[in-house]
């Protein structure tokens, strides 16, 4: 599918990932996240390789949220609570309550059916109970691809808050996937764009938009923008 | 039974293969198959048993018993044979079940410990507890399908492999049971047992035999609720790659 990706994520890094359809860019998230087996190649974290770490740990710290939210049967609270009854933690109802509000979903009753939500309100959902996992990295797979604009905007704020904060001290990052240019803009400061079978452009978010540095990546923009005029018509 | 009432039993071969040839099913060669291989089956195993019953000998019991378990693991195995080690857990777990099961009969003294009950008590808790390990693999191939999401959800959150599969193990689990359960409210009902029926008809006393169907009910009934929860436990994990993900799902030709 891809070869050849050689990249690194540091600490507040908010980095978006773009790309056509069938590029790889969600194999790429799920490779990071330990869900997918990859054929060659290394993947490293705090300078030790993938094999060396317990496949549960490293997840812990590299999350991974799905564009299509699979709910657990149960209530909203059952939902939040998955990390702590998971890992035999304390549920921290404050901070539940504080992503909850922070994505719109504050009115949200928490006995309700989780799979009695809109589509929209679970993806919300399955965002802020990967967040109660407290990650160091989150592999966003085009998370607000259901939401309104309004709700679209409280998951960017809450998210580019979160990234500026610390987990145990260790400063947070993300990789997100979005088809949404504006959303780039917003969200990043560096952009990572896939083509060809390989990561053909790394480069600082307002860079990549001035003056892509590919042929693909001008293409690409474009294909986007022509798409969106179409849609606003 | 005489040899020429066991001939005419082929009557029946024949009207099968009619209804099949008339139809235009194409089933007369699996027909044909089937037929010879239950006539040379059975009479192999009457006279195994037969040899076995004159002399008496526990290495001849301890044998035949392995070779049923070994038989019905490599055929429940044959459902999901991309999982590795599968066939080696479902051995595993009709020797568990087996075991438990004739030590609690003997034991008590339930039966007698002679090869004519042990023997055919033995078939009846090893087939049906192979039944109930096929049934959790077809409901388990099912799970890795429709709640592949679920559980990809679980482990991206940090969960073990028990955890991820938790649910629906369960939900396997029961299913394998529920037949067996189910087979519990109906029997004497809907369908008179073979053994009951076989004993009536060598000439024991309805009640006699009554007595050892209800046996071989209980019997079943912990044996399937064993067999079930020993297979779901020593095989969960097979359905994962040493490092924790998910087997890949198999293109549809082969499933």
């Amino acid at each position: 599918m891809f070869r050849g990706i050689t990249a690194e994520i540091g600490p507040h890094d908010q980095i978006a990932l773009l790309g056509g359809s069938g590029q790889g860019k969600s194999t790429l998230l799920r490779i990071l996240s330990l869900l997918e087996p990859f054929d060659n190649g290394t993947v490293l974290l705090e300078g030790r390789s993938s094999t060396e770490w317990r496949p549960q740990s490293w997840r812990r710290k590299i999350t991974y949220v799905a564009q299509k939210p699979v709910m657990r049967s149960g209530s909203v609270a059952c939902n939040l609570r998955t990390v702590s009854m998971l890992h035999g933690t304390p549920f921290e109802d404050e901070l539940a309550r504080r992503y909850m509000e922070a994505a719109g979903l504050g009115q949200t009753d928490w006995n309700k059916q989780a799979a009695d939500l809109s589509g929209g309100e679970q993806q919300r959902l399955a965002l802020v109970r990967s967040l109660m996992l407290q990650p160091e990295l989150l592999l966003l797979d085009e998370i607000t691809s259901s939401l309104d604009p309004g709700s679209k905007q409280a998951v960017e704020k809450l998210l580019l808050e979160w990234v500026s904060g610390t987990t145990n001290g260790t400063a947070r990052a993300y990789l997100w996937i979005t088809h949404d240019l504006e959303q780039a803009r917003v969200i990043s400061d560096q952009v990572w764009f896939m083509a060809e079978g390989c990561l053909l452009e790394k480069a600082n978010t307002a860079a990549f938009f001035e003056n892509p540095a590919s042929e693909q990546a001008r293409l690409f923009i474009r294909g986007m923008q022509d798409e969106r005029g179409k849609s606003h018509e | 039974m005489s040899n020429m009432a066991l001939i005419c039993t082929l009557c029946f071969v024949a009207i099968a293969s009619f209804i099949s040839m008339r139809q235009k099913l194409g089933l007369e060669k699996e027909i044909l198959i089937g037929t010879l291989r239950s006539a040379v089956q059975l009479l192999f195993i009457g006279y195994v048993l037969h040899f076995v019953f004159e002399t008496s000998h526990p290495a001849f019991i301890v044998i035949i018993i392995l070779c049923m378990i070994l038989i019905a693991a490599w055929n429940a195995g044959a459902k999901a044979k991309h999982v590795r080690g599968i066939r080696s857990r479902i051995a595993i777990t009709l020797a568990c079940t087996e075991g438990i099961t004739m030590a609690i009969l003997l034991g008590l003294r339930i039966i007698t410990p002679t090869p004519q009950y042990i023997i055919p008590v033995s078939g009846i808790i090893i087939g049906s507890s192979m039944i109930v390990c096929g049934l959790l693999l077809n409901h388990m191939k099912r799970e890795m399908e429709t709640a592949r999401g679920e559980m990809e959800m679980l482990l991206a959150l940090g969960a073990t492999e028990k955890q991820a599969v938790h649910s629906s193990l369960r939900r396997s689990v029961r299913a394998s049971m529920i037949p067996t359960v189910d087979g519990m409210k109906t029997v004497g009902l809907v369908q008179l047992p073979g053994m009951m029926t076989g004993m009536i008809v060598a000439g024991a006393d309805p009640i006699e035999a009554v007595r050892y169907q209800i046996l071989i009910m209980f019997v079943l009934a912990s044996s399937a609720a064993m067999t079930a929860m020993v297979f779901g436990l020593i095989s969960y994990k097979l359905w994962f790659t040493k490092d924790a993900r998910l087997l890949p799902l198999l293109p549809a030709e082969d499933q």
